[in-house]
């Protein structure tokens, strides 16, 4: 038991991730197709996978719908949004235009699919400004320094700020932009290449611990 | 008499030899015809280090070359005529030195010309074992004023990207240095500096089994191949572990369905282990949408409906990252996120209460399991940030010598090591 549920699957694991790992250092037509035979069963992974959630999106609303949970009425416009997308595209056999004109599949996506798309999306631009409110409340140091910052930022953007700047700060000889410039360029930079390569060297050591199977939790223990 | 024949000659001789060298500058004004002058030294090789498919050629600067002079090179895969346009440049553009490969792979010269030749876009994928045919033709205004003499090469993968041996030295160091300290881990503790996100783990979910509300835990926008992810999945095993533990309920809503079959797994393992398998529900785990926005609507709705008492988001995200945080923070939810996406994290340090940065989203399934094997692995993380640090510190020193004193070579070294190819 032991053999189909760990040690075949880390066999599989480790050989596969360093064959992958040496296709980095291997330029061969070899190793190229080994890589697009990967992502090729990837896709196919996918595909089936892609099944086992439609499945799963059912059961769970369906089974939301026959116990009428609270916001259960929600859960009807699941099966109505995806026959609406669906039953069109079967029926244009995909096409969302077709002789020059709208087909039903195709006015779905742009009256249905794309508005709610871009309503959530609009939707974000208010979000923005709750959470700008909540990051000006000057709390520490750091608050106080990302306050200036993003009060700068913000200065820079619209010509009364620039007009403000001008009258108030004029006389440091730099302009809002030049600060916002340097801003962006140095500090902003700075700190966003530090996460950068914790976030490289971190994956790197995780990628160590998956393919010697020193992280093998997604298994289960013994 | 003999005295005036030989007068004669003489001058007949001087007029021969006079219309002799007077030919010559006649012959120059031909040359525009003709090519005048021979390209020598053209040769051509296999691109190393690549899959294939391009070649490599070589050549000395020639002496009459001036800045307008363009260089036409031609290829053909037949051994007599069917010359396609392979390449144009002018000289003062291209000369062995801009060649992009460091000095242990290539050694270029200023006094030559090289030029990579990617075959496949002129014909397309070549079969293997054809050989190519070159020539090369300088002309000034339009004017041909030398060419070569065809030469061939057969284009062929390599099986070793020798440019890249800088990054194999680094990867067998870490290599080296991961597997010690493994070792090192099995021997004694290691001190492992506290990540406040990750303590307030336990707060969290003894807040939502006191409110009697559920958690909510997303794996972000990737797929299950994004090590991020995976790191997400790790974390999720013992937040899941510890909701079992407390009898509390956790809600996996995915954006992919891969990720939600791997989750299933871990959530089912962790109860295992927690020994209260009888509490695991199949449904803890469902699939919401592939779409970024439908994903971001449905978890909303599901929050501002369920009002849960604490909410993760650990793994990739992208625009959606806010518009989840903000909606759990309205809702009173107790927040920790983790992402490297660090396009995000601003908008996380706002919305939620801690924040994990980056590289502490990898760490965090080792911080909290406890393992020692999987704590040492965080050394080596340590361990390559110290040698990134110093690689900064000596590089910059090193870099900014080099160009007050004319370094140039030490320079060039000190660039080539650290970059990538």
């Amino acid at each position: 038991m032991k053999l189909i549920k760990k040690t075949i699957p880390l066999a599989i694991v480790f050989t596969v991730g360093v064959l992958t790992l040496l296709s980095y250092y291997v330029p061969h037509k070899v190793a190229v197709d080994f890589v697009e035979t990967v992502s090729k069963w990837e896709n196919i992974v996918m595909a089936f996978a892609f099944m086992l959630g439609l499945i799963s999106l059912f059961r769970t609303h369906y089974g939301k719908i026959t116990r009428q949970v609270p916001g259960w009425g929600y859960s009807i416009f699941v099966f109505i949004g995806f026959l609406a997308m669906v039953v069109p595209a079967i029926v244009t056999k995909g096409r969302t235009m077709e002789a020059g004109s709208i087909t039903a599949l195709g006015w779905s996506y742009r009256h249905i699919y794309n508005a709610l798309a871009g309503t959530m999306f609009a939707v974000l631009a208010f979000y923005i400004v709750s959470t700008a409110y909540r990051s000006f409340r000057i709390k520490s140091a750091q608050a106080f320094v990302l306050f200036v910052a993003a009060f700068i930022l913000i200065l820079g953007k619209v010509p009364l700020g620039q007009l403000i700047w001008d009258k108030v700060l004029g006389w440091t000889g730099y302009t809002v932009s030049q600060v916002i410039g340097w801003i962006m360029a140095v500090p902003a930079v700075a700190g966003k290449r530090g996460i950068m390569i914790g976030i490289a060297i971190g994956a790197v050591v995780t990628s160590f611990k998956i393919i010697f199977g020193i992280e093998k939790q997604y298994l289960g223990r013994d | 008499m003999t005295k005036n024949k030989a007068l004669h000659l003489a001058v007949l001789f001087l007029f021969t030899a006079g219309s002799a060298f007077a030919a010559k500058p006649a012959a120059v004004k031909k040359a525009p015809a003709q090519p005048a002058a021979a390209i020598t030294g053209f040769a051509a090789a296999d691109m190393p280090y690549d899959v294939g498919g391009a070649a490599l050629l070589r050549w000395p600067v020639g002496h009459a070359e001036t800045p307008d002079t363009v260089y036409t090179v031609f290829a053909s895969t037949v051994e007599n005529g069917g010359w396609v346009k392979a390449d144009e440049f002018k000289a003062a553009g291209n000369s062995g030195k801009s060649v992009d490969l460091p000095f242990w792979a290539w050694d270029g010269s200023s006094s030559e010309h090289a030029l990579k030749v990617d075959l496949n876009a002129a014909f397309g994928e070549l079969p293997a074992g054809t050989v190519v045919h070159f020539k090369v033709e300088s002309s000034v205004n339009g004017v041909v004023t030398a060419a070569s003499e065809p030469v061939s090469a057969e284009p062929k993968g390599n099986w070793f990207r020798l440019d890249r041996l800088n990054n194999v030295v680094l990867f067998v160091v870490l290599v080296g240095v991961f597997f010690w300290a493994v070792s090192h881990a099995k021997r004694k503790g290691l001190f492992i500096r506290r990540i406040a996100g990750l303590d307030a783990i336990d707060e969290a979910i003894g807040r939502a089994t006191e409110m009697g509300k559920p958690i909510y835990y997303t794996t972000g926008n990737q797929p299950i191949s994004y090590i991020g992810t995976i790191a997400s999945t790790f974390i999720l095993g013992e937040v899941s572990k510890k909701v079992a533990q407390y009898d509390s309920m956790i809600q996996v809503p995915h954006y992919d369905p891969v990720v939600m079959t791997v989750c299933k797994e871990v959530v089912k393992q962790s109860y295992l282990e927690a020994g209260r398998p009888d509490s695991y529900r199949d449904d803890s785990n469902f699939f919401v949408s592939q779409d970024q926005f439908s994903f971001a609507a449905s978890v909303d709705g599901l929050i501002a409906r369920e009002k849960p008492a604490a909410v993760f988001f650990m793994g990739y995200f992208s625009a959606e990252a806010l518009l989840l945080a903000e909606v759990g923070a309205a809702n009173g939810a107790i927040q920790i996120a983790g992402t490297d996406a660090e396009g995000q994290l601003p908008f996380f340090f706002t919305a939620c209460d801690y924040t994990l940065i980056g590289e502490e989203l990898y760490a965090a399934g080792a911080y909290l399991s406890k393992e020692p094997m999987l704590l040492s692995a965080l050394k080596v993380q340590d361990f390559g940030k110290l040698v990134v640090m110093l690689a900064v510190l000596f590089g910059t020193v090193i870099v900014m010598l080099g160009a007050k004193f004319h370094w140039d070579t030490l320079v060039n070294v000190v660039v080539n090591v650290f970059k990538a190819y």
